[in-house]
């Protein structure tokens, strides 16, 4: 499975009730007002839907959607 | 072997009823941020003077009465908040309720503690050391919360649950069953209190507080309670959709629908009192079961109706976790 911005989109489309329309490539996740707990819950659907184990501390609210992007499929590239 | 089988359950909270607006307004924070960050609505906690015995002594009253004994052959307390560092709480407890010399010891897992005490009760059961078993889990954590600590002092509350357990077969309802039980004591330092224990005998009076790394906590409890769920269901033969209730300790809201959706269960099985309790530590998870036996139940998930699977399942400072799993048996709320 590659990793695309539409998947990444999409599970946070769907895990935390945002608009598909206001996440784009450069938005944060600051930007997009989820809470610390939610980075948190990001990573564990992540790991479960990506197939990579991403540590709550390695990803911050200043990641954009592209930074997502890139630490996923960084992590997947050395499974 | 013999297996552990549950015939009464008991729970207890004391009736002082502290709301999300009395800790916001000590924590200069609102109501709704502690509901949405927790879903903790309210939590109750003891009045100066009443202990983690006392608490102990009602859920183990009523889980008594509920499997209709007088008599066991041990008491099991799990608790990280004993009435004093040393003797251990069971033993008074024991005493208390009448229950003459019998074995009596307090078992230290923290969150993960009731589990843990099943364990060895269901042990204790099949090495024929004892016939029955009261097992508790009782925390007053109102007692070593810092006031001003914004990462514990909305989350948890004071309580008592307890099981009683007879030896019987492993085919019957309410036969514990199999464990899983696990540790990191890496990362001991994400859940303690600092001072007070024998590395550092005289602490700063802050040192005294339960401290928790939030974040850290609430991703390694998704993680090892998943993981030890899924062992227990492998073990039992069960696949998720065979669980009717996952019974996981009450540490967060979001803890438990993150370790739902880990597990492929839906989040509409999960057992859940943690709105109105709060996290009650050792006592989660037989408070949960006991107030979703209630005639108006007081728990999301239930009424638990004999010969549904149930799944129990707990992580809390150690680390430790554990789970277990049992078809649930004939047994009411006394």
């Amino acid at each position: 499975m590659t990793i695309t911005l539409e998947k990444v989109r999409a599970v946070l489309v769907a895990s935390f009730g945002v608009a598909a329309e206001e996440v784009g490539p450069g938005v944060t996740l600051a930007e997009l007002d989820v809470d610390s707990l939610a980075l948190v819950e990001f990573a564990l659907i992540a790991e479960k839907e990506f197939g990579v184990a991403i540590d709550e501390e390695e990803i911050t609210k200043d990641f954009t959607l592209e930074d997502v992007v890139s630490l996923i499929a960084g992590k997947r590239a050395h499974v | 072997m013999t297996a552990a089988v549950v015939t009464g359950v008991g729970g207890w909270v004391p009736p002082r009823v502290v709301t999300n607006a009395e800790v916001a307004a000590r924590l200069d924070t609102t109501e709704e941020w502690i509901a949405t960050r927790t879903g903790v609505r309210t939590r109750h906690w003891v009045e100066p003077g009443t202990s983690t015995v006392d608490l102990a002594v009602l859920a183990g009253e009523r889980a008594l009465k509920s499997a209709g004994v007088t008599e066991v052959g041990a008491v099991v307390l799990a608790t990280t908040t004993p009435d004093r560092l040393c003797p251990a709480s069971a033993p008074e407890v024991a005493a208390r309720l009448g229950l003459g010399p019998v074995a009596a010891f307090d078992v230290g897992a923290v969150c993960a503690g009731f589990v843990y005490a099943l364990a060895v009760s269901a042990g204790l059961i099949g090495a024929r050391v004892a016939e029955s078993v009261l097992v508790i889990g009782a925390d007053t954590f109102s007692s070593i919360l810092d006031p001003a600590d914004r990462g514990t002092a909305m989350i948890f509350g004071d309580g008592a649950g307890a099981f009683v357990l007879r030896a019987g077969d492993s085919a019957e309802l309410g036969a514990l069953g199999p464990f899983d039980l696990g540790s990191d004591g890496e990362l001991a330092d994400l859940i303690m209190i600092p001072g007070g224990g024998s590395r550092d005998p005289a602490p700063e009076p802050g040192d005294r507080y339960f401290a928790m790394q939030g974040k850290a906590t609430f991703q390694h409890a998704v993680r090892r309670m998943a993981t030890s769920s899924q062992a227990v269901l492998e073990a039992r033969g069960w696949r998720a959709d065979d669980v009717d209730w996952l019974v996981g300790h009450q540490a967060n809201r979001r803890i438990l629908d993150a370790l739902a959706d880990a597990v492929d269960l839906p989040r509409q099985r999960l057992v859940s009192n943690i709105d109105r309790v709060g996290n009650t530590s050792a006592a989660s998870i037989p408070l949960a079961i006991a107030d979703a036996l209630a005639p108006d139940p007081t728990s999301s998930g239930g009424p638990l109706a004999p010969g549904d699977n149930v799944l129990l399942t707990a992580f809390g400072g150690g680390l430790a976790w554990g789970s277990t799993a049992l078809r649930w048996p004939a047994v009411g709320q006394a």
